[in-house]
């Protein structure tokens, strides 16, 4: 058919359904008219006349339907149809209709807002320019246990140089730090991320206003020059174009703005306010430190058309012959290339995936249940249903109003969910952890609807099925002979029921435990000792310009100022600086040598702090032998560590550490620094409270002075209530610091493990709705069987049975359904929780206690919904029940 | 309910509809008439089974309608055959003589 023709048909159809059939009435009407004329001149009487004209022309309804089939879209009008009559249906029985959309609406709001995170995270590319040709390149050492870790400027650039299928190589500095900008007088923080000078067009990211930075920029010269986010532009400059080529001070140092990057690009951190280049000197390429301090994050761009593997044969060989080359160095040093998407999302990957699979099963518990409310109703409407099979309805056509129900509910349910994940989405990117997601923000987009309009009508189908079937298969003669009481054939329609609560338990079952091991897990976390006491202890970081303190005199009179002066705040009892507290990341760490050791004996990765002497009282780190730092250890005087228990117990095992030296390079020489130990302290978890503690060195901060200290107070009171003394005190003594954190202790332990406990909160969330619907789902269909049976009960009782007896039948009922349910989810569970195995801390994910407590929940929540609606029914007063039909 | 009883009758129905409409526009009244005299009530057709085939027909593209007035001045839709209508005749008349014969010969030669 031409296409036109058949587009003015369907509009015919679609739009103009009453004039085709008045047009077609009309037509029909004259046809008659004519005909009874006809008969008329022939001679008979008008109403015979009339008579003889309808029977020439046959049924005019059947005509009229014919008609109607012959436009060739009745499903679509049957559709509409069914569909109108489905809303009149749920207007009759809103409740129903309300408890069904409210269900599907969590169900599908949980994936909404978990699809829309996945989709932002792991499924869209990076938002770059052909993003598959960026490539991680970072550095692999089997011998201090590195993977992926961050590479040496010296390496970087010779891989940028000596790799053909690069196209060009940048690197950033993942650690954005916290520094000091001032325009005019008011210092604010902003977040800064070092870059080489290619680093945006690497990643072919043009600024938004003014430029971005130029490759020769990676190299130090007398000017310095930033580009600032498209959010600070605006927060700090109010989107001014002006700003471009202004000097504004950064750490004191003064810093020519040279563009503003555009709005969606957050790279290396939707943090970052500004960009700066390292400014090398070229004069360090050749130094040992450039080449053994391992630092900073390669991105490479691979040239059009070469493959990854290609380009990783050559890298490998480059890397090879850098081993050859810096045997100092580099000697086991590998290294890996990850494409970038991967690298970036590999930590929130399986998270991720076990949060979808875990909404999906809610969305299937909240389907069975759904499915479970449409029986009970479709139960309700037998007769109707017989009656129209019995008027010549086609079974075909029921099944397909009973779906096309299912479909409205479902599609109903869909919008709200669509809304609820609306708001979700919007709640998951407030509340994730900071820096957890590597995307800024999540919000919904065309895949997203796409994946809701899928779920939604695939629920639709799958509530609707069983109830569609059932209701198909029935014989309407048994239906009315019935007389509206469900005989024999009611069972079917109960197994039905009954399976769909199965299901419900096992999935539940399924959910529950997913969450349980979380929850164990956390507990876990939960009771692991740091190795200090975060009660009570404010940590106040602080950054000093390199530019105003630029010697360790200046540095060290600050710190033991600041910290001599916060002594003496109200409140605090004691005081002391380190440079990395606690839980909130590794400094920076080396190899080691301890004298007395044979030549090739050296160890590794040890971890490395200053502390002023105080620090050990204030964190109350326990001394196991020697002594702690004191004013004595200063510059000049013999250098000194404390080590923690942990290097003590690895690395001295029969000998008392106190008294031994180290050096801190693997093969010492002339030039090595030998530092005595003179204490052992209790080991604190550096970098998490999920990371064991790792072997660690302190040097007395007079000996190693650091500008970027942090300061830790124990006090008597509340520590938040010291943020404003400790801020006066700071401005007192230089107005242009501005300070970079005040967190309490407790804060940065609660931190260190706040990606956990969001991944155990919505799993747990997520649970609690799926065992709330199971159990709603038990309840319900226990409800129909006590009503069924209370003439059955009424009778046992009236003929002497006991209460608890009767009630137990009732109960034993919904028991069964539950062990069922329990064997199939347990024995999927035992399979399914493997999956989860990283989520976990010292958890198995077949846990022992986890999948003995999780069960037995379900059986006791289960046995009081079933034994609610027992002991309703056998309270009833038997007498009343006999007499009732 | 498609028999093949049926479908010969739907399809000789076409054929007498198109056959009806080369002379001149019609409305379905006239069409029925037009039918009975051509075939001299040997075709018991109800009248009413022309609304679905002109509809058919007028899908396929083979005839037009548009309204007008009879000499009574009541308004009534009028099909006419079109281009394609006129070439479909031909070749249906085609087949169905080629269907005719070959039934004929069948009958003839048992």
């Amino acid at each position: 058919m031409k296409p036109l023709r058949a587009m003015s048909r369907w509009w015919k159809v679609l739009f103009r359904r009453a004039s085709t059939e008045a047009e077609l009435d009309d037509e029909i009407q004259l046809h008659l008219e004519m005909e009874t004329a006809k008969n008329i001149r022939g001679g008979m009487p008008a109403d015979l006349a009339r008579r003889e004209a309808l029977i020439a022309f046959g049924g005019v309804d059947a005509i009229k339907e014919a008609h109607r089939d012959g436009r060739g879209v009745r499903w679509f009008e049957d559709v509409v149809a069914d569909s109108r009559y489905a809303l009149r249906t749920f207007r009759r029985n809103p409740l129903l209709a309300a408890t069904a959309i409210l269900t599907l609406a969590l169900g599908i709001g949980a994936n909404t807002a978990i699809f829309s995170v996945v989709n932002r995270v792991i499924l869209r590319p990076l938002p770059f320019p052909s993003p598959d040709q960026l490539m991680m390149l970072a550095e692999d050492n089997p011998e201090k246990g590195w993977h992926q870790q961050v590479a040496a400027p010296a390496n970087y650039l010779d891989w940028q140089e000596r790799v053909p299928a690069f196209a060009d190589v940048a690197a950033y500095d993942d650690r954005v730090s916290r520094q000091t900008l001032s325009v005019g007088e008011d210092p604010v923080l902003v977040s800064r991320a070092n870059v080489t000078g290619n680093f945006f067009s690497v990643l072919e990211v043009p600024a938004a206003v003014g430029r971005v930075f130029r490759p020769e920029e990676t190299w130090g010269s007398s000017s310095n020059v930033a580009v600032i986010s498209y959010r600070f532009w605006q927060r700090q400059f109010a989107g001014d174009r002006a700003i471009i080529g202004r000097i504004v001070h950064l750490n004191g140092v003064a810093t020519e703005i040279a563009g503003v990057m555009p709005k969606r690009f957050a790279f290396p951190s939707p943090d970052a306010d500004l960009w700066t280049p390292f400014a090398w000197q070229a004069s360090e390429r050749s130094q040992i430190h450039f080449r053994r301090a391992h630092w900073i994050r390669v991105v490479a761009r691979l040239k059009p058309g070469v493959s990854q593997q290609q380009a990783n044969a050559q890298f490998q060989g480059v890397v090879r012959q850098l081993q050859v080359e810096y045997p100092e160095t580099n000697r086991v040093m590998g290294a890996d290339m990850t494409p970038l998407h991967d690298f970036l999302v590999g930590k929130v990957r399986q998270p991720l995936w076990v949060l979808l699979g875990s909404v999906v099963l809610l969305l299937l518990i909240a389907c069975a249940n759904v499915g479970n409310l449409l029986l009970v109703q479709a139960l309700g409407r037998e007769r109707e249903a017989a009656l129209r099979l019995a008027l010549g309805a086609g079974r075909g056509r029921l099944v397909q109003q009973s779906l096309t129900e299912s479909l409205v509910l479902s599609a109903l349910g869909g919008l709200a969910g669509l809304a609820l994940g609306w708001l979700g989405t919007d709640a998951l990117s407030a509340l994730q952890p900071a820096g957890m997601l590597p995307v800024g923000d999540v919000a919904l987009d065309w895949s997203v609807v796409g994946y809701v309009v899928a779920v939604t009508t695939a629920s639709g189908l799958l509530f609707g099925v069983a109830p569609a079937i059932w209701r198909g298969r029935r014989a309407p003669a048994d239906v009315l002979k019935e007389g509206g009481r469900l005989g024999s054939e009611g069972s079917r329609i109960r197994r039905w029921a009954n399976a769909l609560v199965v299901a419900e338990i096992a999935l539940a079952l399924l959910l529950t435990t997913g969450a349980g091991l979380l929850v164990r897990s956390f507990w876990r976390l939960q009771q692991v000792d740091p190795g200090f006491d975060p009660k009570g202890v404010l940590a106040v970081a602080i950054n000093l310009p390199p530019a105003r303190y630029d010697t360790s005199t200046k540095i060290i009179s600050f710190f033991d100022e600041l910290q001599g002066r916060a002594r003496s705040l109200p409140g605090v009892t004691e005081a002391a600086t380190v440079v990395t507290p606690a839980l909130t990341g590794i400094g920076w760490t080396s190899d080691f040598h301890i004298a007395g050791r044979p030549a090739d004996e050296y160890g590794t990765e040890v971890v490395h702090r200053t502390a002023a002497p105080g620090y050990f009282r204030v964190m109350r780190i326990p001394l196991r032998s020697g002594r702690v730092f004191t004013d004595a250890d200063r510059d000049g005087s013999p250098p000194v560590l404390v080590i923690n228990e942990t290097l003590a117990r690895q690395y001295f095992k029969n000998q008392d550490p106190v008294g031994q030296r180290m050096a801190f390079d693997r093969v010492p020489d002339s030039t090595s620094v030998w530092y005595t130990i003179v204490g052992v302290v209790g080991s604190e978890r550096q970098a998490s409270l999920a990371i064991e503690p790792r072997i660690e060195v302190f040097t007395p901060f007079a000996q190693a002075p650091n500008e970027y200290m942090t300061l830790m107070l124990r006090s008597s009171v509340p520590p938040t209530t010291l943020a404003a003394s400790v801020r006066q005190l700071v401005r007192e003594m230089d107005p242009e610091l501005a300070i970079v954190s005040i967190d309490p202790m407790e804060a940065l332990w609660s931190r260190s493990v706040a990606s956990q406990r969001f991944f155990m909160t919505l799993l747990l969330a997520f649970a609690s709705v799926g065992l709330a619907l199971a159990i709603v789902g038990v309840y319900g269909v226990i409800a129909q069987v006590a009503r069924r049976r209370t003439r059955e009960m009424g009778i046992r009782i009236a003929l002497g049975a006991r209460a608890t007896h009767v009630q137990w039948l009732i109960v034993s009922h919904g028991l069964r359904l539950v062990l069922v349910g329990l064997a199939l989810g347990i024995g999927a569970a035992f399979g399914a929780t493997r999956a989860m195995r990283a989520l976990l801390y010292e958890v198995a994910p077949s846990d022992p206690l986890t999948f003995l407590i999780v069960p037995l929940l379900l059986v006791i929540t289960a046995l009081a919904a079933s034994w609610l609606p027992a002991a309703r029914a056998s309270h009833a007063d038997p007498a009343n029940t006999l007499r009732t039909d | 309910m498609a028999t093949p009883s049926n479908d010969i009758l739907r399809g000789t129905l076409d054929l007498l509809i198109l056959k009806t409409l080369t002379l001149q526009p019609m409305h379905g009244w006239g069409i029925s008439q037009r039918i009975e005299q051509f075939t001299r009530g040997l075709l018991e057709v109800n009248q009413g089974s022309l609304y679905p085939a002109l509809q058919r027909l007028e899908q396929k593209g083979w005839i037009e309608s548009e309204w007008g007035a009879t000499e009574n001045n009541r308004k009534a839709r009028y099909y006419r055959l079109t281009r394609d209508g006129r070439t479909a005749l031909g070749t249906e008349t085609d087949s169905w003589r080629r269907y005719v014969s070959a039934v004929e010969w069948v009958l003839g030669t048992s």
